[in-house]
């Protein structure tokens, strides 16, 4: 089978999740026989067109022409992706992920009458709780075009099934539920996959961690790992902390965004400032380590479509405290691998942690079933499901009458 | 015979502007003489008889947009699937036509990927429009014409104004430019196009 993947990112140009998940899904079809090539971004300093393992890498480079802003940027990178598709050879399906790469893909499905797939990493009315003005109001109809025109949408969880039908206006039957898979890319656990990391650090790195730096003797390190923006609810961290009131606990936050200095005020007016510590991006090395000497590592997300921080959590054997919203609360059981708290509240974060911290019992259980539950998210397995999804998709293009007749 | 494929954004009874107008009064005397299938934005998608010419309508897909780019950027998705419609219910086409920045994209797609040869009629240019190009938003409108006048083997200018601006901001090379004096069915058979 050969597939025409389209993606806004791919390594070695990485914004978010979503490059990572297209390079692991690729690779792994690839090791199933599929013949995959990827139209991407360029900003001038990679390849045009390379083989990357077995994936054929095809590139276009936006700022040949100018924007106003990024919603033309990213009609201006489909444009360059539509016109790039000639040179990738014939292909029998197209999948897209997300709206970034919606109209190349809905264009190309047309021009060649080959199905389409589309992944739907998120949405925006998930993001922006609300549609505020025309661009938000714009990508909203572009996902809900994508999903219209697409012959199977895969979300990765049951939360984002309901949000892609709801918002979308997909109909169930259309929507595939494939978790993402979690790949291990260092030695010093089990993986990372957050980005929050700078992707440095070597064994002898971590093996010089200085716990004093971060935590006195007898404060149990609290971790919260992730991008410092809203969604993502870093200022539960702190609201909590103002209500915990104990002395023994030191929230580190690791992770960069727009809501830092929000943050470093927030604490200083909360009054836990000396109890709160804004890192920034780590190297991988230092992450494993705050990971393996956290006592509890917390993702107080507000929407989450998946919630992969958490499969990285479990994978040092860190106990998980997650707020009970999206993929999260899919993949944490409340007692078994990690503990739940009501989504916003800090009320319920505090009490909820304050009960976790002092129970080593539940620690250790929660700490070993959050390992051992990470078999059920690999990157084959997702293959193995996509795949199967393709060749669904592909049997009923070819019992059907929707063909090229150029 | 395989059809010209003419995309644009109106013809009556979808008017826009002063564009539908100059459509009308040039496509049907051309019909005549060649096979037209003509893609417009209309109220639904569809296939008609209008004029002497196969007429695919679509209908737009995305109600809100920032701004005229991001409109333009989506309509011409809709314009191509209509111009794909075009394309192989004929088995092919033996041209493409655009009309204006604001269809012509979706003929560069359709030219780039199937090989058939793109013709781009302009009626004023962004410079012209603008007096200049003020404005990012016009540095953005002039890049997508220049981009869709590269992708053209052949460029009509309606007008001598057009023809001059043509050639000195958008450096289109005489070999290329069709000065539309005549009728339509003149610049087709000017461009090998078979009746």
């Amino acid at each position: 089978m050969r597939v025409l993947s389209l993606a806004w990112e791919y390594p070695p140009h990485v914004v978010g999740g979503l490059g990572r998940h297209v390079h692991h899904l690729t690779e792994a079809l690839a090791e199933r026989g599929v013949e995959n090539t990827v139209i991407t971004f360029s900003d001038g300093s990679s390849q045009p067109a390379e083989t990357v393992g077995s994936v054929k890498v095809l590139r276009v480079n936006p700022y040949s022409m100018r924007y106003p802003d990024f919603v033309s940027w990213v009609h201006g990178l489909n444009t360059l992706i539509t016109e790039r598709a000639k040179s990738a050879g014939p292909f029998d399906l197209i999948h897209v992920h997300d709206w970034l790469t919606a109209t190349s893909g809905i264009a190309l499905k047309h021009i060649y009458r080959r199905p389409l797939v589309a992944t739907i990493h998120s949405t925006e009315i998930g993001r922006r709780v609300n549609l505020k003005n025309e661009t938000e109001r714009h990508i909203h109809d572009l996902e809900w075009w994508l999903a219209y025109e697409a012959w199977k949408v895969i979300c990765c969880s049951n939360y984002m099934e309901g949000e892609v039908s709801r918002n979308l206006l997909c109909p169930c039957g259309k929507i595939a539920v494939i978790p993402n898979g979690f790949k291990a890319i260092s030695g010093s656990g089990t993986g990372t996959g957050t980005g929050t990391g700078t992707g440095t650090g070597t064994g002898a790195a971590e093996a010089a961690f200085d716990r004093q730096k971060y935590a006195r003797e007898g404060e149990s390190i609290i971790l919260y790992v992730g991008r410092l923006v809203y969604e993502k609810g870093p200022h539960l961290i702190m609201e909590a902390a103002q209500r915990l009131r104990r002395d023994d606990l030191k929230f580190i936050i690791v992770g960069e965004g727009p809501m830092r200095t929000f943050l470093r005020d927030l604490a200083a007016k909360l009054g836990v400032n000396d109890r709160v510590s804004l890192l920034g991006h780590v190297p991988d090395s230092l992450l494993s380590s705050l990971y393996k000497n956290a006592a509890v590592a917390v993702f107080p997300s507000l929407y989450e479509p998946f919630g992969i921080v958490a499969l990285e959590a479990m994978g040092y054997g860190t106990p998980v405290l997650a707020s009970d919203t999206g993929g999260l609360g899919e993949i944490v059981r409340s007692g078994y691998n990690g503990m739940k708290f009501t989504c916003g509240s800090p009320d319920s974060l505090a009490t909820t942690l304050s009960s976790m911290v002092g129970d080593g019992e539940l620690l250790g259980r929660v700490s070993a079933n959050g390992r051992s539950c990470l078999s059920g998210y690999s990157w084959s397995g997702a293959a193995e499901s996509t795949l199967d999804l393709y060749s669904r998709v592909m049997s009923e293009y070819a019992a059907g009458s929707w063909k090229p007749r150029a | 015979m395989k059809p010209i494929i003419n995309i644009t954004w109106e013809y009556p009874p979808w008017v826009v502007g002063a564009m539908s107008q100059e459509l009308r009064r040039a496509l049907p005397p051309a019909a005549k003489s060649f096979p037209i299938s003509l893609v417009v934005r209309g109220d639904g998608d569809g296939v008609t008889e209008l004029d002497g010419m196969r007429v695919y309508t679509v209908a737009q897909s995305v109600r809100d947009s920032p701004h005229v780019l991001a409109h333009a950027h989506a309509l011409n998705i809709d314009l191509l699937r209509g111009a794909c419609n075009a394309y192989h219910d004929a088995g092919g086409a033996q041209l493409i036509h655009t009309h204006d920045w604001v269809s012509s994209l979706a003929g560069a797609y359709l030219s780039a990927n199937t090989g058939v040869p793109l013709a781009v009629s302009i009626y004023t240019t962004e410079v012209q429009r603008a007096g200049g190009l003020p404005s990012l938003f016009s540095m953005a409108i002039f890049d997508i014409e220049r981009y869709c006048l590269s992708k053209a083997k052949w460029v009509i200018a309606v007008n001598e104004v057009a023809a001059l601006r043509l050639t000195k901001d958008y450096a289109v090379p005489p070999s290329r430019l069709i000065p539309c004096k005549g009728s339509l069915a003149t610049a087709y058979k000017r461009m090998g196009v078979s009746r």
